[in-house]
């Protein structure tokens, strides 16, 4: 096969003979690999999440213990800096391979039917749904991160004056409640349920984890950690915003 | 038993060539019987075009008892028809009302070009199964059929992969056209039996690639393709496939 | 009348003991030296089990092989709806089987008109095909302790049929499909799907090559060999309805017929007992429900013809379960034969259930109060399943009703212990040709017999061929092909050019009609002979009035139908005329006139010993009868009884 990668465009046949890396780069380069590729970064940016989410729910411990917090992490200089650039790579990987994939397979049906049904009926999987709707929650979670960063991290929202507030709480308690983001982070963590909601099921699935003895727990565990997650940031806000 | 009489107008995808547009016509058909089969009710069809100077509707077909997998069609969107572990063939008239419209469209996928009207071309799985999908042992060659036990539940796992009858309804039912249950079918039935393993790194990673060189999209788990299938093959034979590759990529030489 | 040639055919059956020949006729044989091997090409049509198996090992050995189906894919050929399961002289069950047991039976089987030294050899290879199939990953049953698991079938004592599930044909046809396309993958089998045959190429008295129709573009190939196999299954069809594909046909094996391949015993047909009735005109096909169904079901009808009640309501001193009362001690498991002869004299007496009166109950109700529903539905679950699909009725509840349905064709190409027909160079495998059942074959024979064929005969017997004839090179445009070709395109230009006003499958119907009333379950001369007449008459109108339409150089099925209609209307007149030349009873063949007073079937070993191969001599000609003599040295011929 002197095809190219489908994903860095160079030639499968040079890839494969690095040395000792050969098998594990071709993978790479097909679709099962992409998907495998997809499920590791979904999973590293689900353990984001939960470390994000405990930090966050230090909120409810008062403003000392949230800004004892913030400091911590910030005082970690390069480390943290270093683990931002991973979570940068990790969440455009992660995005690269969905279009990609996204791509493949919009190439796998040039013509659309002119009636599409489901054969799933009533009893489909609750994330039956979702899985209809990665590429955009993807894209509308993706647009949100930018106003997150833009809110909090970067502080740059112009409507808003971060130079009265001292420290993360303050910020964070001047922040959320704003209406727009109030309603962006709502929207947007609904969205993060629902991406979740198929998306760690199915990040399992293309790891090759499953046994018919444990499927259904599988199913069930991964529902409540994708909307678990959810919920609790959902309550931070909530929280935040009630306070104010 | 009476039979029940029924009208029916039938939307059918025609075309000519596989290089034609295409485009649906619409056929009013009366008097079916409910008793009959699906494909039976495209025969009384075909007579009536016959009869009235028009070109049959050209549509795969063979055993007509749901194990060839000759029988593809999407009716009113789905493939096979409503029924679940049912093929075209299988599906009676009897599901329908009368003054039905009926939707009838080939599969649709970039790996099965159309050859005519709702014929399609599954040439590429057979390519997928020349790629590996097999125990590469010559005529003569073989230990006693007793030589090697298998446990009845792994006999059994084995074949509930092996059932697969090719008919490529998985695909036509993905909204990815992706091809994994059928692939993962076959990798699942010999990674699993004994005989397999000799070849288990190489075979799923031949036919994966075989697989993407079809243009056959990725799988997202939707397991919409589990629920279209006529011989009800699990998707955890795609988790088994996605193993065997991880396996292979891992722990395979180069 | 039959005109009878004067010599006998040769069988090449080889001298010495039936339990020895095979092993010293394969040292006998010339060898082709390996390195020789690819030097030959050998064309095989047909990817069934016969085809894809023989395909595989001959490109295993080395040979150039082309291989041809007309399915859009080799995996689809009709061996894959076989169901119940192959047969094997293993013995693991430890129930007193042997090669020459399993011999024993299916030469009485088949009523004593097979071929001792075939069936001897298919018993001993019998064990080989169920080897060579776990190695190749087919998931045949096990026990619990992973051992290889058996069932019992008709006509045996012991148990010895291996099986998958409901799908032991499928999953051996995936074996052999499998092994093949690896050969594909190995530049050694070159595939051609979406092909039909439409002419035998003979050079100098030799197959050479064959004449095919692309489907999907229309072109006539022409493809040249050093042999030609042939493993195209069946003549079922021609009654039109039957439990066999759609797309089976007669007309590969007709056009080798009409280039000089004798065709043998085609009135030896099978007709299966329990198939789901036809239930209206548009009728297309039948389907099987599995021999198997009689170890548990009760097979009757009602007492008093015309009773209209619900099977349920009919108390059981109103029921006449016939088979328990004609056949006491064998009941509901007598062979097919003979269950399905006396399902068609109870609905000819007036006795038949159903809406058209020819149905007879298939009963379950007692079953199932003995050992419980979940007990049945584990035996036969996936049947029942499939009846309730087919009929919209519960089989759990109300009695299946079942009717007779052909099923499998004992007769085909002539062939000699070689698989070699009459023309040197075409080899015949499979259900395509006569050789192994006799007049009646067995359940779960016929996988055995296609496998045994294409794994462990014809490598064999194909390179003693190839080692000893003279085997110039056929270019593409000898005269041979050139007239072939013309000959393919001829008949496809005259279907196209009739223009009628009737639809192919309406002059189908009207042969299988003809056909199943006169040459069916019980035959006789008058209505043999009207038979004759019907079909010369139909097969007129037919080239007068046939309507098809589109044209040649396009995918055109109604093209490919018209074309196997024609060979069929051809074909069930030398069906009837064997049927009518043969004036006895036996296995498949019954004939009113020879039966016993019980209304058994009545063979006449005296004048009908013989394998009856016919010569073609033109349309409306009459064949020439080219006899095989048989004899029975290890298995003596007796009167089958199942009272």
């Amino acid at each position: 096969m002197d095809a190219l990668c489908r994903i860095c465009c160079i030639p499968a046949e040079l890839l494969a003979k690095v040395p000792g890396l050969g098998p594990l780069i071709r993978m790479c380069c097909t679709s099962v690999g992409q998907k495998v590729l997809m499920a590791l970064t979904g999973l590293a940016l689900c353990g984001f999440l939960v470390t994000h989410l405990s930090g966050n729910l230090l909120l409810f411990a008062g403003e000392e213990a949230f800004n004892t917090y913030a400091e911590k992490l910030h005082s970690m200089g390069a480390l943290l800096k270093a683990a931002e650039v991973g979570l940068l790579a990790t969440f455009l990987a992660h995005l690269g391979l969905a279009v990609s994939t996204t791509a493949m397979s919009r190439r796998a049906r040039s013509k659309q039917y002119a009636q599409k049904e489901s054969k799933q009926g009533a009893f489909a999987l609750p994330s039956g749904g979702a899985s209809n709707w990665m590429l955009l929650t993807g894209l509308g979670i993706g647009a949100f991160l930018v106003l997150h960063l833009v809110d909090l991290k970067f502080k740059l929202r112009p409507d808003l004056d971060y130079a009265t507030q001292d420290g993360a709480y303050a910020t964070v308690n001047m922040v959320l409640p704003s209406p727009v983001s109030f309603v962006a982070y709502s929207v947007a963590l609904i969205l993060l349920g629902i991406h979740l909601s198929h998306g760690v099921r199915s990040a399992l699935q293309s790891l090759g984890v499953s046994h018919s003895k444990w499927n259904k727990l599988i199913e069930i565990g991964s529902m409540l950690f994708a909307w678990a997650i959810a919920l609790g940031f959902i309550c931070v806000l909530g929280w935040v915003v009630l306070n104010s | 038993m009476s039979s029940d009489l029924i009208n029916l107008t039938l939307r059918v995808w025609r075309q000519n060539d596989p290089d034609s547009q295409g485009q649906f016509e619409s056929y009013q058909l009366n008097g079916v019987s409910t008793h009959m089969s699906f494909l039976e009710m495209l025969d009384v069809l075909n007579e009536q075009l016959i009869e009235s100077g028009q070109e049959s509707v050209a549509f795969d077909h063979d055993c007509r008892e749901g194990i060839c997998g000759t029988c593809s069609l999407m009716i009113n969107g789905q493939a096979h028809g409503p029924d679940k572990a049912t093929t075209t063939c299988q599906l009676h008239m009897r599901r329908f009302n009368d003054g039905d419209t009926v939707t009838i469209e080939p599969w649709r996928a970039t790996g099965f070009p159309v050859v005519k009207d709702l014929v399609v071309d599954r040439g590429a799985f057979d390519r997928i199964i020349s790629a590996g999908g097999y125990v590469s042992v010559n005529t003569g060659n073989a230990p006693d059929g007793n030589a090697i036990p298998i446990a009845g539940t792994t006999q059994e796992v084995a074949m509930d992969a092996a059932a697969c009858i090719g008919c490529g309804a998985c695909v036509a039912a993905c909204k990815n056209a992706s091809a994994m249950l059928f692939v993962s079918a076959k990798v699942s039935q010999l990674a699993i039996l004994p005989q397999g393993q000799q070849e288990r790194s190489e075979r799923v990673v031949s036919m994966v690639s075989q697989m993407d060189d079809e243009g056959f999209g990725s799988c997202t788990n939707t397991s919409e393709c589990e629920a279209a299938c006529p011989a009800e093959i699990s998707v955890s034979n795609i988790a088994r496939l996605n193993r065997e590759y991880l396996r292979a990529s891992l722990c395979g030489r180069d | 009348m039959v005109r009878v040639a004067s010599e006998t055919l040769n069988s090449r059956v080889p001298e010495g003991h039936v339990d020895q020949i095979w092993d010293k006729h394969r040292f006998n044989m010339k060898l082709v030296n390996p390195a020789n091997k690819r030097k030959f090409s050998v064309i095989v049509v047909g990817t069934g089990l016969a085809g894809g198996s023989a395909a595989a090992s001959l490109a295993e050995l080395g040979y150039e092989v082309k291989s041809f189906c007309f399915q859009d894919s080799p995996r689809r050929a009709h061996s894959i709806a076989a169901q119940g399961g192959i047969n094997a002289a293993k013995n693991y069950p430890n129930d007193g089987d042997s090669i020459w047991r399993l011999f024993y039976d299916t030469v009485k089987g088949g009523d004593y008109r097979a071929r001792e030294a075939n069936v001897y050899r298919l018993a001993q290879v019998s064990n080989n095909i169920i080897d060579q199939c776990v190695a190749q990953g087919v998931p045949f049953a096990r026990e619990y302790g992973g051992t290889l698991a058996n069932r019992s079938f008709g006509g045996a004592q012991v148990s010895r049929t291996f099986y998958s599930r409901g799908q032991t044909g499928q999953q051996l046809l995936l074996g052999a499909y499998q092994a093949m396309m690896r050969q594909v993958q190995l530049g050694k089998v070159q595939l051609y799907a979406r092909r039909e045959m439409l002419e035998l190429i003979v050079v100098d008295g030799v197959a050479r090559g064959i004449i095919v129709r692309n489907l999907v573009t229309g072109q006539l190939e022409t493809h040249t060999a050093d042999a030609v196999v042939m493993s195209t299954g069946g003549y079922g069809n021609v009654y039109y309805l039957s439990t066999n594909a759609k797309g089976c046909n007669v007309t590969a094996a007709w056009r080798c017929h009409k280039r000089g391949a004798y065709f043998a015993n085609p009135c030896y047909t099978q007709i299966h007992p329990t198939c789901i009735p036809v239930s209206g005109d548009y009728q297309s096909k039948l389907t099987l429900m599995s021999e198997s169904l009689r170890n548990d079901g009760r097979v009757w009808v009602p007492k008093n013809a015309g009773d209209s009640r619900a099977p349920a309501e009919i108390p059981d001193e109103d029921r006449d379960y016939y088979l328990e009362r004609r056949y006491p001690s064998f009941g509901n498991l007598v062979p097919r034969d003979v269950a399905s002869r006396a399902a068609k004299e109870r609905c000819d007496a007036g006795f038949g259930v159903g809406d058209t009166n020819l149905a007879v109950y298939l009963d379950f109700r007692d079953a199932i109060m003995r050992v419980g529903e979940d007990a049945i539905r584990k035996k036969y679950g996936n049947l029942f399943h499939m009846y309730h699909k087919t009929t919209a009725e519960d089989p759990y509840k109300v009695p299946m009703r079942i009717f007779p349905a052909v099923h499998y064709t004992m007769g085909g190409l002539w062939v000699d212990y070689h698989l070699m027909s009459n023309l040197p160079g075409l080899f015949v495998l499979g259900e395509a040709n006569f050789s192994d059942h006799g007049a009646n074959r067995l359940g779960a024979s016929a996988l055995m017999q296609g496998l045994s064929d294409g794994y462990f005969v014809l490598p064999y017997t194909i390179g003693d061929h190839l080692a000893t004839s003279e085997l110039p090179t056929v270019p593409e445009d000898h005269p041979a092909c050139v007239e072939a070709l013309e000959s393919a395109k001829g008949r496809i230009d005259q279907l196209l050019s009739v223009q009628g006003t009737r639809t192919v499958d309406s002059f189908h119907r009207d042969l299988g009609q003809i056909m199943w009333d006169n040459c069916g379950m019980a035959r006789n001369k008058a209505g043999l002979e009207s038979a004759v007449g019907q079909i010369q008459e139909l097969r007129e109108q037919f080239w007068q009035n046939v309507r098809v339409l589109g044209n040649g150089q396009s995918f055109n099925q109604s093209l490919e139908k018209a074309g196997r209609v024609a060979d069929f209307l051809e074909f069930g007149e030398l069906l009837a005329t064997d049927a009518l030349h043969r004036e006895e009873s036996c296995g498949g063949h019954f004939r009113e006139e020879h039966q016993t007073d019980e209304g058994e079937a009545k063979r006449n070993d005296e004048k009908f010993n013989y394998v009856a191969a016919w010569e073609y001599n033109g349309v409306g000609e009459d064949s020439t009868l080219h006899k095989e003599p048989l004899s029975f040295d290890n298995v003596p011929p007796a009167t089958r009884s199942y009272k």
